[in-house]
C-alpha cells in the first residue's frame, strides 16, 4: 500500500512571470508523475495546486489554503518578494516552502529549501568570467525590488574591487517597458558590458530595444558589449526570440547539459524543480515519521546542507547562439554559500561537470 | 554619509551565545551557524577567553554585571542584547552593559544577520569616536603648550599670527602634529634655540 501524501504547487500561470512559473510546474508535474508511476516508491504525490495570477497579495492566504489540507510542503513562488511574503505562513503553520529558481542570497530560512543557484553560484562567476573577457567597465539594470537592487549591490562591489567603473545603475518597476533612458544612458556611457537583472516583460522590452541600439552602432553588439543575465534561462527565449542572440546567462544547467540528475530539461528551472520534488520524495521515504524540516533532512542530508538549506550545483556560463544556449565555460560544481561568508573556492575555469 | 557595511569578515567569526539553555539558544544558534558563524553557549558566566570572541549576545533578562570579564561598556567586540521582557529597567541595563543592537525573546527564523551587521556597525562607529574624542581631548589639553610656544617665538619680533604660521610650518616639515611641534618649541628652550625648519 503506497503512502498518499498531498504536496502543494503555488506557482503563477498568469503576470509578467508566468513563463518561469510554467517551466517549474511542468519541473514538478515531471517529478510527481515519474515518482507516481514508480512501482518502487514508497508514495504517491497529490498535488494541491493554486494560482496566484502573479498577484503578490494571494501569495500568503494560497500557501495558508495549501498548508489547511494535509499538506506540508509547497513547491512554489518565483519572485523574492513572493518567497518573502509566504514565510511567516510557513513559520505559523508549520510548512516548508521548497523554492527553485535563483535567488539574490542573504537568506537560510528554518522553512525554505533552495535548489536554485545564489550569487555564489551565478553572478560572482558571470563576473569572474566577464571582467577578463569584456573590461571592467558596468552598466547595471534591474527591476525595482529585492532581486534587482541585491544583485546590482554585489556587481557594483565586485567590479570596484577589480578596479572596474560603474557607468550607470537604473530601475523599472516590474512590468513597465519604458526602456528608452536605460538605452540612452547605455549609448552615451559605451560600457563593456551590461548586467539585466530585470524581469518579464521589462527585460523582453529592454533586450529588443538593445539589440536594435547594436544594429544601429556596432559597438554595442553582443560580441562587443554583451548583456549578462542570472535569471534568463530557455523557459524565456520564446519571448525573446532574435532580441537573446548574444547573450551571456550563468546557471546551473543549460537544455542538453548531460549529467543532470533525472534526465535532460526544458531549462533550469524545470531542472531544479524536478530535483526539489525527487529529493522531497526520498527524504520523505526515509523518515516517513519526521516533524518538520530540520528532522527530516537530519541524518539523511544528500544534495541539500543542513545549516543553510542549500544546494551545491554546477556552475556554467552559456551564451544564446541561434535561438538556444551554448555552454562555454564549466566552473565546476560549488557550494550554496547565501550569505557569502566561506572562502571562495577558486574553481579551475575548465573543470568538467562531474556528477 | 554613505558608510559601506563590513560584510565579508562574518565568515568563521565566533559568536558567543550567553543564555540558559532554551529554544530561543538554539534557534539563534541555528541562524548564526548558517550565516557562518562558530557559535558557543555559556551560561552564567564568561571567562576571560571570551576576550576571544566577535560577538557577544546576551540575556537582557537575567543578566548582570558580573557576568562579563570588563567594565560595563567596555566590551571589546559588539553586544547584542536578547530581550525579552521590555521593562524599562532591563532595557537601561542592557544600554548600561553595553548592547549595540538587540533582539527580541523568542527568536524565529531570523533576524540575526541584520543584527550582527547593525551591531558590527554601531560598535565600528563607537570605536571610531572613542578614537577621535581621545585625540582631541588630548590635543585640547596640549592649548597651554601651544599658546607658551607661540609667545615664544613671537618674542623675537614676530607677530603672532607669523609665529603661529611658523609653528605650523615647523609641525608640516617635521611631519608631527602641532601640539607636539610646541612641545619641541617650549622644551627647546626660550629663545635662540628654537630650531628653524628647513
Amino acid at each position: 500500500m503506497k503512502r498518499r501524501v498531498a504536496l502543494g504547487l503555488l506557482y503563477s500561470r498568469s503576470g509578467s512571470y508566468a513563463l518561469i512559473g510554467e517551466a517549474c510546474r511542468a519541473g514538478a508535474l515531471s517529478a510527481i508523475a515519474q515518482i507516481n508511476a514508480d512501482p518502487e516508491s514508497h508514495l504517491i504525490f497529490e498535488p494541491v495546486e493554486r494560482d496566484p495570477a502573479g498577484n503578490i497579495d494571494l501569495y500568503a492566504p494560497l500557501c495558508a489554503e495549501i498548508l489547511q489540507t494535509t499538506a506540508q510542503h509547497v513547491i512554489g513562488c518565483v519572485t523574492s518578494w513572493s518567497r518573502k511574503e509566504v514565510i511567516p505562513v510557513l513559520e505559523k503553520l508549520g510548512g516548508t516552502l521548497w523554492y527553485s529558481v535563483p535567488y539574490e542570497g542573504f537568506e537560510a530560512s528554518d522553512h525554505v529549501v533552495y535548489t536554485h543557484a545564489c550569487p555564489n553560484q551565478h553572478l560572482l562567476p558571470l563576473l569572474d568570467w566577464a571582467i577578463p573577457a569584456h573590461g571592467r567597465r558596468a552598466y547595471l539594470t534591474g527591476s525595482n525590488y529585492i532581486w534587482g537592487w541585491e544583485m546590482n549591490r554585489l556587481a557594483r562591489d565586485i567590479v570596484q574591487t577589480a578596479g572596474g567603473q560603474i557607468l550607470g545603475e537604473r530601475y523599472l518597476p516590474i512590468g513597465s517597458t519604458d526602456v528608452s533612458r536605460m538605452i540612452e544612458e547605455i549609448r552615451a556611457s559605451r560600457p563593456d558590458f551590461i548586467l539585466n537583472s530585470l524581469i518579464g516583460p521589462s527585460s523582453y522590452e529592454f533586450m529588443a530595444a538593445y539589440r536594435a541600439l547594436g544594429v544601429q552602432d556596432k559597438a554595442f553588439h553582443p560580441s562587443r558589449c554583451p548583456v549578462l543575465s542570472c535569471n534568463v534561462t530557455e523557459a524565456e527565449l520564446p519571448a525573446l526570440g532574435d532580441c537573446a542572440e548574444g547573450l551571456i546567462a550563468a546557471g546551473p544547467y543549460f537544455r542538453g547539459q548531460q549529467g543532470w540528475p533525472g534526465g535532460t530539461f526544458g531549462s533550469s528551472h524545470e531542472a531544479a524543480t524536478f530535483v526539489a520534488v525527487r529529493e522531497l520524495a526520498r527524504l520523505l521515504a526515509r523518515r516517513p515519521q519526521a516533524k518538520g524540516l530540520a528532522d527530516l533532512l537530519s541524518g539523511a542530508c544528500d544534495i541539500i546542507d543542513p545549516d543553510t538549506h542549500h544546494t551545491e550545483l554546477p556552475v556554467l556560463i552559456a551564451r544564446v547562439e541561434q535561438g538556444s544556449f551554448r555552454v562555454l565555460q564549466h566552473r565546476g560544481t560549488l557550494a550554496g554559500d547565501p550569505y557569502l561568508t566561506r572562502p571562495r573556492a577558486r574553481t579551475a575555469p575548465q573543470l568538467r561537470v562531474v556528477q | 554619509m554613505k558608510r559601506p557595511l563590513r560584510i565579508h569578515n562574518l565568515g568563521g567569526a565566533k559568536a558567543l551565545i550567553l543564555h540558559r539553555p532554551h529554544p530561543t539558544v538554539q534557534a539563534l544558534t541555528r541562524q548564526l551557524t548558517a550565516i557562518g558563524l562558530n557559535v558557543e553557549q555559556i551560561w552564567p558566566c564568561l571567562d576571560a577567553s571570551a576576550l576571544g570572541a566577535d560577538f557577544v549576545f546576551f540575556d537582557a533578562d537575567m543578566g548582570h554585571d558580573d557576568q562579563f570579564p570588563w567594565s560595563p561598556g567596555a566590551s571589546p567586540m559588539p553586544m547584542i542584547a536578547l530581550i525579552g521582557s521590555e521593562a524599562p529597567g532591563r532595557i537601561e541595563w542592557s544600554l548600561e552593559a553595553g548592547a549595540h543592537a538587540q533582539m527580541l525573546k523568542p527568536v524565529g527564523d531570523n533576524g540575526a544577520y541584520a543584527t550582527l551587521l547593525v551591531a558590527r556597525a554601531a560598535f565600528d562607529a563607537q570605536a571610531a569616536l572613542s578614537d577621535e574624542i581621545a585625540g582631541l581631548r588630548r590635543r585640547l589639553g596640549e592649548r597651554q603648550t601651544v599658546i607658551r610656544a607661540v609667545t615664544l617665538l613671537a618674542a623675537r619680533g614676530e607677530t603672532e599670527a607669523e609665529a603661529y604660521d611658523r609653528l605650523r610650518q615647523m609641525a608640516m616639515a617635521w611631519r608631527i602634529t602641532l601640539e607636539e611641534a610646541a612641545a619641541r618649541v617650549v622644551a627647546a628652550g626660550k629663545d635662540t634655540n628654537v630650531p628653524r625648519h628647513g
